[in-house]
């Protein structure tokens, strides 16, 4: 499992879709990554779930040098599982004695591109 | 086209840098003023808030204008929650604030066309325009208030877009 995130970028050609930024993939470990429970929706998209350690995030926002996970979060334009990519769809968070100890993300495969 | 769509935005952009600079978002590592082009950006599945949101909708021609002219239809979307120092209560006005800059950052309604293929951006000797906004209703999202503007960008079409 790995963190896509964009490096820095605020160039205007950055901001207008010229992707002249570069990315960077981090590992995220320990993960345990699933399909969510079956959606009996037809023609309805299967999501998948991702649980991750909170220590590990809070290690990459310290690396990071970010403000919290949600900044950590926002910033990745994408989680790379084999060969797939997976957008975020939603976020939580597990809490023990004030401590966050899980973060829980709902995720959606990207569209394949044609081959 | 996307000359238009592209100067479009940075004219916005730096207007709202002057409106209010206070009004900024960390968005891919750089703190960036409060704006951004929806399509440029990674997919989200809830938009930001106290930022403006560019999406880009349609492209039409009107027969009446000249043949090499075409409208790219634009929404802005926005939306508040107040801040947390009044627990949200003053998201009525935060929203007006913001239907206030929008009204500003459109105002002049033009702005030379640039093109960002190359750094720096260079002129193309044109001119941008739009159209006066005109806003949606306001849209209740639970502790959210929203809403849409749109405007019509006007566009040289150049050789390559046929």
């Amino acid at each position: 499992m790995l963190r896509r995130a964009s490096q820095p970028c605020g160039a205007d050609g950055d901001q207008v879709g010229l992707g002249r930024g570069s990315y960077q993939d981090s590992p995220l470990s320990p993960a345990v990554f699933r399909r969510v429970r079956a959606n009996m929706q037809e023609s309805a998209e299967c999501g998948w779930e991702l649980l991750l350690s909170a220590s590990s995030v809070q290690a990459q926002v310290s690396a990071a040098q970010l403000d919290s996970a949600d900044t950590l979060f926002a910033e990745v334009v994408g989680l790379i599982v084999g060969t797939k990519t997976f957008l975020i769809e939603a976020i939580s968070s597990s809490e023990a004695f004030g401590q966050v100890y899980l973060y829980r993300l709902l995720l959606r495969e990207a569209q394949p591109k044609a081959q | 086209m996307v000359d238009a769509k592209d100067s479009f935005y940075i004219a916005l952009r730096d207007r709202l840098t002057t409106l209010n600079p206070q009004r900024t978002m960390m968005a891919r590592g750089a703190v960036r003023p409060g704006i951004l082009v929806e399509e440029a950006e990674p997919a989200v599945s809830q938009l930001p808030r106290d930022v403006y949101v560019l999406r880009w909708t349609g492209v039409s021609r009107d027969l009446s204008l000249p043949s090499r002219m075409v409208m790219l239809n634009c929404e802005i979307h926005y939306c508040t929650a107040g801040s947390d120092a009044a627990c949200g209560l003053d998201r009525g006005r935060a929203l007006t604030t913001m239907d206030s800059e929008v009204v500003e950052m459109l105002e002049p309604a033009s702005t030379p066309a640039m093109s960002f293929d190359a750094i720096p951006a260079t002129a193309t000797g044109g001119t941008t325009f739009w159209t006066t906004p005109s806003f949606g209703t306001t849209i209740i999202s639970r502790d959210c208030l929203g809403r849409m503007a749109k405007v019509t960008v006007f566009a040289r079409q150049a050789e390559g877009d046929e």
